[in-house]
């Protein structure tokens, strides 16, 4: 069976360049970053060269990248180690509504313990408005924790605009604010500069990279105190203690390297595949909407609700027909919400459940998309056949028709 | 979470789906806690369920659910079909994963829907 996957929102492969990069490090290359000897100092030299190309990746110098277990535990010390070292300067957090779960857990959490959380809406199109942010400060707020791009619809928040912000917060005097982004899906799908940003803390996941897994950064600027929250070793000096996962450090650096010099083409290369995907999908599937503003958005990425129908439903159909995508559908994701994130753009349950993110990546083929157009109508069709909401529905436009018809017939 | 292959074959090609315009029995059942959806319509004639069609919106598990709910019930006395239980649709499915028994539930609870419907009608017809 052909087998084609759009769900590099989820992980991506890992690339076989990187691949080759890291076998040495498995294999004699085996030593500890730590050490004082030759194996120690190869490894060491090894770990130092990948930090320098994540910080490339984000032009940011190499001591101010944290190595770390991945997104999730990027943005738990990020939020955690900034809010626990200025808790006597305030307990404010301005966060959004659509937030992955590692933030929105977090925030969450300490939310429990006694910090207030402000979860800023994103109207229709998913977008954090400039305004509520401003809106939303006060005296005791500490950190601002919005993703420079969401991971289930795409969206590009304007994290730069809210740097700027806090500039001219510290510019007027105030000395208890950071920005935080959480970068994870953006990193190699536009460009990302943490100068152009102004943010403070920025998470990265090598996984959604062409990497492995349980591996990622946390930019940390210089001037910025975090509280460790991994105690115990003096390594990523004292801000992360734990032996340097060597091997996944350097795929994450070969894939940094990687990303940087191909991003303008992978850009190219998805957009112009995803645009040709929701031609084709709006062309042979009625009763659509794509969530998500049309252009502020990932180049890689297309979330649809179709109505009528639900979307694990589909997924599976699919995945029998060998396409591999995701649902923030509640029955997939384990809670009875239907998908927080097209909630939040104020769509109904409905849309929210039968909403599908198709994320694809630099490997991605014309063919795999027109394979995708091909499965796709019918196995929507055979959802809906099935539904009783469509059902319905087309029992009310034969009324509507027939009204129609009742009102033009005296005219004629 | 993983379901077995004969679920997904009801997935991909549901029995007996549809709905049969004249039914002389049919209920529609919603589970309020997230909003899926069952409608089942039956033929019936000598007391036996002739024809079952049904009609699902709602996760997985209540599609497949409302499949082998249909499939089971055609050919059974109308007393069997009240008697089909959660368990009897989960092992037609080759079980239901912990979570997600609620679907069977809900099957269950619109077959009994649609026959106390009928015995309802006929209350009515000998009025
Ligand atoms: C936006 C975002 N943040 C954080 C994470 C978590 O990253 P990781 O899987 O490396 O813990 C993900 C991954 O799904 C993500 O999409």
């Amino acid at each position: 069976m052909r087998r084609v996957y759009l769900d590099n929102s989820a992980t991506t492969p890992v690339d076989r360049r990187v691949v080759e990069a890291m076998i040495p490090y498995l294999t004699e290359k085996f030593g500890n970053a730590s050490s004082v000897h030759f194996f120690g100092q190869e490894a060491r030299a090894a770990v130092d060269r990948a930090r320098r190309e994540v910080a490339l990746l984000i032009n940011a110098r190499p001591n101010e990248i944290v190595l770390l277990s991945g997104g999730t535990e990027a943005n738990n010390l990020a939020i955690r180690g900034i809010v626990e070292n200025v808790a006597d300067h305030g307990r404010h957090i301005i966060t959004s509504l659509i937030e992955h779960s590692a933030v929105r857990g977090v925030c969450d959490a300490l939310e429990k313990r006694g910090w207030e959380i402000t979860r800023l809406p994103v109207y229709d199109d998913g977008v954090v408005r400039l305004d509520d942010v401003r809106a939303a400060l006060r005296p005791d707020t500490v950190l601002i924790t919005v993703m420079l791009a969401n991971n289930e619809i795409g969206t590009i928040q304007p994290i730069a605009e809210m740097g700027a912000l806090v500039r001219e917060e510290r510019a007027r005097g105030r000395r208890h604010l950071w920005l935080h982004t959480d970068a994870v899906q953006a990193a190699g799908r536009m460009p990302v500069d943490v100068e152009v940003l102004g943010c403070d803390l920025l998470s990265l996941s090598a996984h959604k990279l062409y990497a492995p897994k349980g591996v990622g950064a946390l930019f940390v600027r210089r001037s910025v105190r975090l509280t460790p929250q991994n105690i115990g070793g003096h390594q990523e000096r004292e801000r992360r203690g734990g032996t340097e996962a060597v091997p996944s450090v350097v795929a994450f650096g070969a894939a940094a390297a990687l990303a940087r010099e191909e991003l303008s083409q992978r850009i190219d290369h998805m957009q112009r595949l995803r645009d040709h995907l929701e031609t084709g999908v709006a062309a042979r599937v009625p009763d659509i909407v794509f969530n998500g503003h049309r252009t502020q958005r990932l180049p890689h990425l297309s979330n649809i609700s179709f109505r009528f129908i639900e979307g694990e439903g589909l997924l599976i159909n699919l995945d029998m027909q060998g396409v591999a995508v995701s649902t923030g559908s509640a029955c997939s994701s384990g809670s009875l919400e239907p998908s927080p994130i097209i909630r939040a753009l104020g769509r109904d349950d409905e849309m929210a459940r039968g909403s599908i993110r198709f994320s694809l990546g630099k490997d991605t083929t014309d063919e795999d998309i027109d394979y995708v157009l091909e499965v796709l109508p019918r196995a929507v069709e055979n959802l809906r056949r099935l539904s009783p909401l469509y059902q319905h529905a087309l029992a009310d436009r034969a009324c509507v028709v027939a009204d129609e018809k009742d009102v033009l017939a005296p005219a004629i | 979470m993983t379901y077995s292959d004969i679920f997904k074959d009801h997935l991909a090609s549901p029995r007996n789906a549809g709905e049969i315009p004249d039914a002389d029995a049919s209920a529609e059942r919603i589970n309020p806690v997230c909003g899926d959806r069952l409608r089942l319509t039956l033929l019936i004639s000598d007391g036996r369920i002739e024809r079952a069609r049904f009609l699902a919106y709602g996760c997985p598990p209540t599609l497949a659910c409302g499949s082998a709910l249909a499939e089971m019930i055609e050919g059974m006395t109308i007393e069997a079909a009240r008697c089909v239980s959660r368990q009897q649709i989960a092992d037609a499915l080759d079980g239901l994963p912990a979570r997600k028994q609620h679907a069977a539930a809900l099957a269950v609870e619109t077959v009994r829907a649609a026959l106390d419907a009928e015995r309802d009608s006929d209350f009515v017809m000998v009025k």
